[in-house]
Parts: structure tokens; sequence; C-alpha cells
């Protein structure tokens, strides 16, 4: 009985759940990209411009969400308690 | 007779984990990831070493908690050695959703298996890689594969291809090599962790020798990679 108690109150994750932390973590990416694009442009042997790597890295990032996306379309969530 | 049936029924693996596992093994992971970067660098090693927590959790717990380790570790080493490993989240977040996805499919059951599983994370990530180095950086990071770039140019092909082909030995030493630390790390975590993960099976120290060889392959592959400087 105890032990029935202990079981239920233990917190699982499953797919959803690894899926929206990967989601966040894109997020947090994308929101330090501008200021992270300024200092990468200002460092001596790079050349490009700070649009221009903010653009490169956006597009890049970009395909990434929309794998995420994709990603919660198709898998299936069967796994919820 | 039906206990008996039921007794020879393998377990099947749960598919949702206690949230203790993640809140463990996530930031170790990371932290691993940091180290291995961090030796990488002060060694100036032909290698990157920073997906080996990656894979570890990839593999474990899922592709998508494995790309949240990726992008972690790169949002944290961003802050520590400068802003260069910002864009690079990208691959290490590749890198997971391949190994993870790729174990889950079954293509790891045989280390043959999973030493390709290892190549074809190397191949996507040189793939996702170079487009950054070429258009973000213009070909060159400070790496130890820069030098190699430079040689590549120098026997007169263009820059993409320059890039590519160094990065490509440089991440396939890499992959190999933390793709089997990674094996190694899974097989010392407790079993009920990594009860039902499709990775190969192998009797007493079988499996470590298997773990060994894939290594030094990957080391191999570096020291070759060095010589051809």
């Amino acid at each position: 009985m105890q032990k029935q108690e202990v079981e239920k109150k233990e917190i699982t994750v499953g797919a959803k759940e690894g899926l929206g932390a990967g989601i966040v973590a894109l997020g947090v990416v994308f929101l330090l990209l501008p200021s992270f694009s300024q200092k990468i442009a200002d460092l001596d042997f790079i050349q490009s411009e700070a649009f221009g790597i903010l653009t490169g890295a956006v597009l890049v990032m970009g395909f990434l969400t929309a794998v995420a996306g994709l990603a919660v379309i198709l898998t299936k969530f069967d796994d919820q308690s | 007779m039906a206990s008996s049936a039921v007794a020879a029924t393998p377990k099947k693996r749960s598919k949702r984990i206690p949230l203790t596992y993640v809140v463990a093994l996530v930031p170790v992971a990371v932290a691993l990831n940091i180290v291995g970067g961090q030796i990488n660098t002060v060694l100036k090693l032909p290698t990157f070493l920073d997906m080996i927590g990656t894979a570890v959790v990839a593999i474990v717990l899922g592709p998508w908690w494995g790309a949240l380790v990726g992008a972690t570790t790169n949002i944290v080493s961003s802050f520590i050695s400068g802003p260069i490993g910002l864009p690079f989240a990208v691959v290490n977040v590749v890198g997971a959703l391949v190994w993870g996805y790729t174990i889950r499919w079954g293509w790891g059951k045989t280390f043959w298996g999973f030493a390709l599983v290892n190549i074809l994370v190397a191949f996507l990530c040189s793939v996702t890689a170079v487009p950054i180095y070429v258009f973000i950086f213009g070909g060159a990071t400070g790496h130890f594969a820069d030098m190699m770039t430079a040689a590549f140019l120098a026997m007169g092909q263009n820059l993409i291809v320059s890039v590519f082909s160094s990065n490509i030995l440089v991440s396939l030493a890499d992959k190999i090599i933390s793709g089997f630390v990674a094996l190694a790390i899974i097989e010392a975590l407790p079993a009920n962790l990594t009860q039902g993960i499709q990775l190969p099976k192998s009797e007493g120290i079988g499996k470590i020798v298997w773990i060994a060889a894939g290594i030094v392959v990957g080391v191999a592959i570096a020291l070759i990679v060095t010589a051809l400087q």
C-alpha cells in the first residue's frame, strides 16, 4: 500500500516533455543569437557583418525548428500517464 | 505454465521515465560536454569531444532530451569560451537527433551497426557545420581543422570543399570516439535506466573489447589526421 503511494507520487516524463524541452532550448538559442552575432562580428578574424551572421544562423536554426514542428506532428504521444 | 510464459516475456521498456533521471543526467551530460570541449581546446586535439554527453542522453533518454543537452552545452560554453560556439549549437542538436532516432529505430543493435550510426552522425554533423564555417566564419574558427582547410585550399580546392574535407575527417574521428565512450558510459548506468535500449549485446569481456576497438579506431583516425598536416 505504501509502495503504491510512493509510485503514484513519482513524476515521470515522456516524448512530449522531451520535445518541449528541445524546442525550449532552440528558443533560448534564438534569443541569444542577436547579441552573439554582434560579438562574433566584433572578433578580429571575422570578416562578416553582424546582420549576415544573424541571417545565416537564423536560417539554420529555423530549419531545425521546422524539424521540431514535424516531430510534434508525427510523434504519437501514446505514453501519457 | 502461465507464470513461466510471463517470466519468459522480455520486460517492455516503459516509454515514460522518472523526472529525477532527467534532472540528474542532463546537467551531468552538459558538464561532460563542456569539460570534453575544454580539454580538446587546451590540448589542441584534432577532435571536438563536446558531444559525449549529448550521445549518452540522446540514446538513453531520447533524441529531444539530447537536443536539450546539445543546445545547453553550446549556450553555456559560449559564455565561458567566447561567442563562436553558439552558432554550432545546431550541429550538437543534429547529432543528438541522429543518435537518438537511429538507436530507437534499431540501427545500432550490432557493433557494426552502432559504428555506422556514428559515421552517419559524423557525416550529417559535417553537412550542418560546413555552411556555418563558410558563410558565418569565412572558413576558419581557430580549430585544429583550419590547418587542414588551408592545406586543401593550397591544393587548389574551393573553400566549401576544403572546409568539408577537413571537417569530415575530424568529425569522423570525434564521433566514433564519442559514440563508443558514450556506449561505455551507458553500460555503467543503472540497469533500470538502460533497460530496453536497442544497443549492441555481448557477453562478458566481448563488449569491453568492442568498445575499446571502437575508441582505438577513432583515435587512429585522429592520429592519421594529425599526420596529414
